[in-house]
């Protein structure tokens, strides 16, 4: 008698094999790049005018809280303006993979129910999207900063680690709150309100040197913070990141990272039986 | 699961099901929301039933085998397929798979509305662990059997849920597992789509390969299979002869022979 391609057990609590899991999802990568691909043309963003929304949508934006600085502060210049957008770009791929992520599982509930596979593809794709919506606006801002006159240093490329980072974050976010999704529908709901409370706690429409001595703390419990003040200092001032926030930037994302991950894959087996 | 190309013999294992229990707790409100979650803290009331879908299951299936599992609603039957198509794992016992399976696969194209049933097909079909090559090579025949013509690249939420059910059963029975499970719902249609999805399950049994059908059409099951189970609450009544088997079911639901049975529906 063969041996059997497939045993199915009962699972005690924690992880399921990981090595086992690793290679179904390497296994599937293709349905993680189609997936992306037919939800981005499904958006319309494989046309002119759908490409052209994709850039207007964070440049409006951008305008509107250049607007607000101006108003406030009295006054603003170029590189205050170079710092807000790249931020704000740098922040929308974080609060778009949270926006795509959070009904990624509940909303492939026909796809669960009846099909196994890795769960955690759902919120991978999600970021994936968020990634491939982010990029065009990333040369928005070069073609942004080359008009304001800011000049190019080796030094911007520091942006790339920064950038990795991010994207890290942002998986582990996306990869978390779509676990909490399947046991707290109304999450969805609250999260608009906390991108926008993280939008404010951000230096976006501030500089992180600007902050009051009395708010530094505000540092320690934001994970973007030092991710958006080493990317504008490295693309807007073409300066190396403080190697501090750099570390603090990377311990958040790795450890919100694996901790999600961990959450997520010990209970996804129960998902089914959730939805 | 990706097809394995090695062949199967008749009366060869293909599912051993072993002292099968699947006991899960599901939530009492509709939708479990964290208000609901607060709300209830003080008056520490119960969030979640437990519920026994399986209970000492034993079944084996063989290669050559088209086996029929009946039972009434909430009798486990999904939940049976589902713990050998690897969905749900089991609480207790063991269940082995010598084979491919077509893990309900079609159920789960039209996951998202918004998308072109093309688009919904090469997902579930990624999903499922199928190459694009391997899609690629059997999308024509997918779409000339669902008969849907140009709709195929129409979103799946332009769908009637007749086109939906073609199209759902044109990828389970066009992608050949070794092991295809066909739940009711795939049997939905109009009777020339019926007679056309009989006609196609007829033609997949062969030696090599495993059928299990669900369905409540018992003339649809004593026509097409060889083997029939009867679940009922969680716990295997009777298998065997398809005859005995059903006439034992119809005897205990104590409507008899009568239309409402015979009626593939």
């Amino acid at each position: 008698m063969s041996t059997p391609t497939q045993v199915y057990e009962p699972f005690r609590a924690g992880l399921p094999p990981l090595r086992r899991y690793w290679k179904s999802l390497w296994s599937r990568r293709t349905f993680i790049a189609e997936y992306s691909r037919s939800e981005l043309r499904e958006q319309h963003f494989d046309s002119a005018f759908g490409q052209l929304w994709l850039v207007l949508n964070p440049l409006l934006l951008s305008a509107v809280y250049f607007l607000l600085i101006v108003i406030i502060r009295g006054s603003s210049d170029s590189t205050r303006y170079a710092h807000l957008t790249a931020t704000l770009f740098l922040f929308y791929l974080v609060a778009n993979s949270l926006t795509g992520g959070v009904k990624s599982i509940t909303a492939g509930q026909r796809l669960i129910l009846n099909t196994a596979f890795p769960r955690i593809m759902l919120p991978i794709s999600a970021v994936v999207i968020a990634i491939f919506k982010f990029l065009p606006t990333l040369a928005v801002f070069l073609v942004i900063r080359t008009v304001l006159g800011l000049p190019f240093s080796w030094q911007m490329l520091w942006a790339i680690p920064v950038l990795l980072t991010t994207m890290l974050l942002a998986l582990g976010l996306a990869v978390t709150i779509s676990c909490i999704n399947v046991y707290f529908r109304d999450i969805a709901s609250f999260l608009p309100y906390m991108t926008r409370t993280l939008l404010y706690l951000s230096p976006i429409l501030y500089e992180a040197a600007d902050l009051k001595p009395k708010l530094k703390t505000l540092e320690l419990f934001n994970p973007l913070f030092p991710i958006l003040d080493s990317w504008s200092r490295a693309l807007v001032h073409g300066q190396a990141p403080i190697s501090s926030h750099l570390l603090i930037a990377l311990g958040w994302a790795v450890g919100i990272f694996l901790v999600g991950t961990y959450f997520f894959l010990s209970r996804e087996r129960e998902f089914a039986v959730r939805l | 699961m990706p097809s394995v190309s090695n062949s199967h013999k008749t009366n060869e294992i293909a599912v051993s099901v072993r002292g099968l229990g699947l006991t899960y707790t599901t939530a009492i409100d509709r939708r479990p929301t964290l208000k609901a979650r607060v709300k209830s803290l003080g008056r520490g009331g119960k969030q979640t039933r437990v519920i026994r879908a399986l209970d000492e299951v034993n079944l084996d299936v063989e290669y050559g085998q088209v086996l029929g599992i009946i039972g009434s609603n909430g009798a486990g039957k999904s939940s049976l397929m589902r713990v050998i198509a690897g969905i749900l794992p089991p609480t207790q016992g063991r269940v082995e798979v010598y084979g491919s399976v077509s893990t309900l696969l079609a159920l789960g194209v039209g996951f998202n509305p918004s998308m072109s049933g093309r688009d919904n097909v090469y997902l579930g079909g990624l999903a499922a662990g199928m190459s694009r090559v391997e899609i690629d090579s059997h999308f024509e025949e997918i779409a000339e059997f669902s008969e849907l013509g140009d709709a195929i690249d129409a979103p799946m939420r332009t769908y009637s849920s007749g086109m939906y059910a073609r199209l759902a059963f044109s990828v389970a029975a066009t992608v050949r597992p070794d092991i295809l499970i066909v739940d009711e719902a795939l049997s939905t249609g109009d009777a020339k789509f019926k007679e056309k999805s009989l006609n196609r399950i007829k033609e997949l049994r062969s030696d090599d390969r495993a059928l299990i059908l669900v369905s409540h059409a018992m003339a649809t099951l004593e026509d097409v299979c060889n083997d029939v189970a009867w679940l009922h609450k969680g716990k295997l009544v009777q298998r065997g002869e398809p005859k005995t088997v059903i006439d034992a079911y119809r005897e205990f639901l104590q409507v008899g022979k009568s239309a409402a049975i015979d009626e593939d529906v």
